[in-house]
């Protein structure tokens, strides 16, 4: 299935990480924008109206939950699916994501970029 | 057994030690000097009311004690409050350590499989090998703290496990595939039976493999020079058992309460050629213990192990294993 076209947003304050995601992304086809902080990944998300948005939840000036509300509560991107970058991993704090309408999550730590891509094409081909 | 236990309970050193806090402050000692000073103040009142006629001497000699109690008791209950206190502070410390070291690890395994996928272009085999090393490390690093983070999560009783339907015998199938490898660099040659193929529980997949991984690795590594692994999976009274038995070096018998505490490493003949934080089977039996099930083991030093765990099988599909069965 060609990647061509689908465009995704990184939101991601850590810039080693947002480097190696994108780049990896990149590589495998798709369009890809970063955002470096929250006010600015809702500004960017509301612009680009990407295919599906891969946000921190830890984020300078906005936090990844306030992220969340406002892409989903705005008309232009509210269907857009949502992957959640966290370390987090506790419980109550994917089930906070989940419930303010995150499409799923994924612990960096426990992933590889391999099944980052991976998940991502799989939910843009159920799409 | 008793008498150790007894001994143990007035060993106001090692309680201290254990507890961190000083010999007076230990709640062994406290109780010991409270017991005293009952048994001191029923003599002074019984003396006072057989020397003295008046009842103030007898009221303001019982008052006295019941102060006296009370300061103890309050001292008590203080130094169990500082032991809370801190122990909530340790698994605090050890939490959030834990999330910091996430990120920097995180990072590290991006970017070498960003490397090894992406751009390998003109690096020479050997560069590939010591990179895919680094990565390995990596890896072990990152189990680490997730078992670090696993223990901090359950001594807080903060271990969130998902409710999901599994299929037993898959799941175990999938975890004997992923050590073949293991197995085989090892010496030894695993077997598996599953007596019902359509076995479900309900638990946390992710962690009921982290037990799978844990049983198997080490009825693996705890087998010097090559053996035999045989997995057993059957359906035992509404439960879904496993166990998995090893032909490897044993569990010494003293070492055999212990085994499953925390930081515990059994002094094997082995233990020194094998890697091992005494983490995973604590955290395995926490897991399985919190899923409605149990996890125990029979051991014969020298002969070999066998390690047990049973969960509660989907309540719609126990009349119908019952039936089959």
């Amino acid at each position: 299935m060609s990647m061509n076209n689908k465009k995704l947003l990184i939101v991601e304050d850590d810039l080693v990480l947002q480097k190696a995601l994108s780049e990896y992304l990149t590589m495998e086809g798709f369009e890809v924008r970063c955002a470096g902080d929250g006010e600015v990944g809702v500004q960017m998300a509301f612009e680009d109206k990407p295919d599906l948005i891969l946000l921190d939840i830890v984020l300078p000036k906005k936090d990844g939950y306030a992220v969340l509300t406002e892409v989903r509560a705005d008309e232009r991107t509210k269907h857009v699916p949502i992957v959640l970058l966290t370390n987090l991993g506790s419980i109550s704090d994917v089930e906070k994501a989940l419930e303010l309408g995150a499409t799923t999550y994924l612990v960096k730590a426990d992933y590889k970029l391999e099944e980052v891509t991976a998940k991502i094409k799989e939910i843009l081909s159920i799409k | 057994m008793f008498r150790d236990k007894i001994s143990d309970e007035f060993n106001l050193r090692k309680q201290a030690d254990e507890l961190g806090v000083r010999v007076w402050q230990t709640p062994s000692f406290l109780f010991i000097v409270m017991g005293i000073i009952i048994i001191a103040a029923m003599t002074g009142v019984y003396i006072a009311s057989v020397h003295y006629d008046s009842p103030e001497v007898v009221v303001i000699s019982e008052s006295v004690v019941v102060v006296l109690l009370l300061v103890i008791g309050n001292s008590i209950i203080t130094t169990v409050e500082e032991v809370a206190k801190s122990n909530k502070m340790k698994s605090e410390f050890v939490s959030i350590a834990s999330h910091q070291l996430k990120t920097p690890i995180s990072e590290m395994k991006w970017q070498i499989e960003l490397l090894v996928s992406k751009f390998f272009d003109g690096l020479s085999e050997k560069q590939i090998e010591i990179i895919n090393e680094i990565a390995h490390s990596g890896e072990k690093m990152g189990r680490l703290i997730n078992d670090l983070l696993d223990v901090a999560r359950i001594d807080q009783g903060q271990l969130a496990l998902a409710k999901e339907k599994i299929n037993f015998c898959t799941i175990v199938e999938k975890a004997m595939e992923s050590h073949q490898v293991f197995a085989k660099a090892s010496n030894v040659e695993m077997a598996m039976t599953c007596n019902l193929k359509m076995l479900e529980v309900f638990a946390d997949k992710r962690r009921i493999n982290v037990v799978l991984d844990n049983l198997i690795s080490n009825a693996i590594k705890y087998i010097d020079g090559g053996g035999k692994v045989d997995v057993l999976v059957e359906n035992i009274d509404g439960f879904a058992q496993f166990c998995i038995r090893d032909n490897g070096v044993g569990v010494p018998r003293a070492d055999q309460n212990s085994l499953c505490e925390k930081f515990f490493r059994s002094n094997n003949s082995i233990k020194n050629q094998t890697d091992g934080t005494g983490l995973g089977l604590y955290i395995s039996k926490n897991i399985i213990e919190q899923s409605g099930g149990k996890l125990w083991f029979k051991s014969i030093e020298n002969v070999g192990s066998e390690f047990y765990f049973s969960l509660p099988i989907v309540e719609e599909q126990k009349k119908g294993l019952d039936e089959i069965v």
